[in-house]
């Protein structure tokens, strides 16, 4: 055990086949613990996302292994895989990917309702998550009637109320201005601080820098360099 | 409401457009089906109604007689026979057939003659609206649907007319009593009946065989069978579901109803299926978000059988609606349409067959869903 939420170990991930087949990690070792807000950064076709989806065991790596609280997923079936995300990984994407037809409050309930058991009080709970990112005053509101920076604390709120472990964030800023991007680093920071999940952001913004506990370099597959943040954090 | 039905509401509300077609597509094809199959009910039912209507433990009547309105004929020496069979307690003589109506005005219009014993209450006509049963027993005395009133060219109770140039006076009207084959069917006594179709005193077209209250009723067949020759010996169940059996599919009209059924069921499935297929297109970065969240394929399968069942209950609503305005139309008609509680639920059960199993192309698609498309848009 190394007392890791997530950890990727030498893992490598071809994407594609033949002449178009791209090897997009190479080898990659990282481990996210509880209590760490990491931040993944890298130029563009680095393969910050296909870690970042290899981690939440969205992508099975072509070598190498991936381990979710000590448990290796090697072989697992795609149902097996879908189980360990909805008990442990909590994602929250760039375009927010909310339910355009649901409010608020039922958009963050769908990651309690995905369970198999029925989560007692999922209303409730997905009020509180609500709350949690400052939304209180907005659980009816559907997506439409949102801005940019409260639909992303929305999707927040989804990822944390089931209890996920680990937050994996794919460039929860890129679409918000500098205001409502701090307001979500913050939340994100807390969220790792106070909770003790993992949480991941996967970024090309420098100005995040300060919230971080750690900072990961990625290149061509490859993770170049590690330094610590300035944020917080274990 | 569960999440996941109120997931699969909003989807199939969001295009507002979209749902209203599948709607109408569902309707149509339900309303189809519904006509088609109530045709059937309601022919199925018109065929045997004399059968229905009859007083008999069995039926028997000469070798292949095909139904109730194909007439060939016994002699007495047979119901003879058939009496003196232990368990027999009455041997009721029919006649049955074709003649022609000549009207007060000249012209002349082909009718079904149905002469029975009117004591013995054989088969006699019912729904009298007018006039008496009892006066079937005057001279010439004849009884008449109402409905065909024009069709013989009369004005009601007490109009006369001839049939095979014999004056006949109507003495009884009923209701509802119509045949499937347009031609009117005309109820009198049996000797007026045998007078007035040429056949013999001494023949039938059918004998109806009423039990003794202790007969075993397979025994009794079985010895008729074995003392009178040529004969078949039918329950009244047996020779309605040949009768019905005849007029179906000896005839293809069976077969083209069921065509018509088999036609409104494919373009339902096609028309739910596209519309399923597309809306969980358009909701396929909605479903790998699901997928991505953790959500099982049993999950998200659950939304789109949900869709698929409001969408069959909505419709199937609509679609008995329709029906009901069918079926008051058609009502007073020559071939009523009739829908039964049975058929009723076997057509919401097709329904809901119909719009799960259009559900399919949308879950095949939606399995092969990749969860990691959610990062690329």
């Amino acid at each position: 055990m190394t007392g890791a939420v997530i950890e990727a170990v030498d893992v490598a991930k071809a994407l594609g086949t033949g002449v178009a087949q791209v090897h997009a990690l190479k080898g990659v070792s990282l481990a996210l613990k509880g209590g760490e807000l990491v931040l993944l950064m890298g130029p563009s076709g680095s393969g910050k996302t296909t870690l970042l989806s290899v981690l939440g065991c969205i992508l099975t790596p072509t070598s190498g292994m991936v381990r979710v609280h000590g448990r290796s997923i090697e072989g697992a079936s795609p149902e097996t895989l879908a189980k360990t995300r909805r008990d442990h990984v909590g994602f929250i994407f760039q375009s927010y990917h909310l339910f355009p037809t649901l409010n608020a409050t039922d958009n963050v309930r769908l990651a309690l309702d995905v369970r198999e058991n029925p989560v007692e009080g999922a209303v409730a709970k997905a009020r509180e998550a609500l709350a949690s990112v400052g939304l209180s005053h907005k659980v009816r509101a559907y997506p439409r009637e949102l801005s940019s920076g409260q639909q992303q604390r929305v999707a927040i709120a989804r990822a944390i109320v089931a209890d996920a472990t680990a937050i994996l964030a794919d460039e929860p800023t890129a679409a918000l201005d500098s205001e409502n991007g701090r307001a979500i680093m913050t939340i994100l920071a807390d969220i790792a601080r106070d909770h003790r999940r993992g949480v991941l952001v996967v970024t090309h913004d420098r100005r995040l820098l300060p919230f971080a506990s750690r900072i990961v370099h990625i290149e061509d597959g490859r993770i170049v360099g590690e330094e610590a943040g300035g944020g917080g954090g274990e | 409401m569960p999440l996941v039905l109120k997931l699969a509401f909003r989807n199939l509300f969001h295009d507002k457009l979209r749902f209203i077609a599948t709607l109408i597509g569902i309707v149509f094809s339900i309303v189809l089906v519904t006509v088609q199959m109530g045709l059937y009910a309601g022919f199925g039912s018109m065929v045997t109604t004399m059968i229905d209507h009859a007083s008999a433990d069995l039926w028997v009547m000469p070798e292949a007689t095909k139904c109730f309105e194909d007439p060939s004929l016994l002699d007495d020496r047979k119901r003879f026979r058939v009496r003196a069979i232990a368990g027999v307690a009455e041997t009721l003589p029919l006649v049955t057939a074709f003649a022609d109506w000549r009207m007060p005005s000249g012209s002349s219009t082909p009718i079904f003659v149905i002469g029975s014993d009117l004591k013995s209450e054989s088969l006699l006509p019912w729904n009298v609206t007018d006039g008496s049963v009892d006066a079937l027993s005057t001279p010439r005395a004849v009884a008449v649907d109402r409905s065909y009133l024009d069709r013989l060219g009369i004005s009601g109770l007490n109009a006369t007319a001839e049939i095979r140039r014999q004056k006949v006076k109507v003495v009884a009207l009923t209701s509802g009593i119509r045949s499937f084959t347009t031609t009117p069917y005309v109820f009198m006594g049996l000797d007026h009946a045998r007078a007035h179709t040429g056949t013999a005193a001494n023949e039938s077209t059918f004998i109806l065989v009423r039990l003794a209250p202790d007969a075993d009723l397979e025994t009794v067949r079985s010895q008729i069978l074995a003392n009178v020759d040529d004969v078949e010996v039918l329950t009244p169940t047996e020779f309605a579901g040949r009768s019905r059996s005849f007029w179906l599919f000896g005839t293809g009209a069976g077969a083209a109803l069921f065509a018509g059924a088999l036609l409104g069921i494919i373009v339902g499935t096609v028309i739910v299926a596209q519309t399923l297929y597309s809306s969980t297109k358009e909701h396929l970065i909605e479903f790998a978000t699901l997928r991505a969240m953790g959500s099982s394929s049993r999950y998200i399968h659950k939304v789109i059988i949900c869709q698929a069942l409001i969408s069959a209950v909505i419709g199937f609503a609509v679609a008995a609606l329709v029906d009901f305005g069918v079926v008051r139309l058609t009502e007073g008609g020559a071939l009523p349409i009739v829908i039964t509680p049975g058929l009723t639920l076997i057509l919401f059960l097709l329904t809901v067959v119909m719009c799960v199993g259009s559900a399919l192309a949308a879950i095949v698609q939606v399995t092969r869903i990749d969860p990691a498309v959610v990062f690329s848009r």
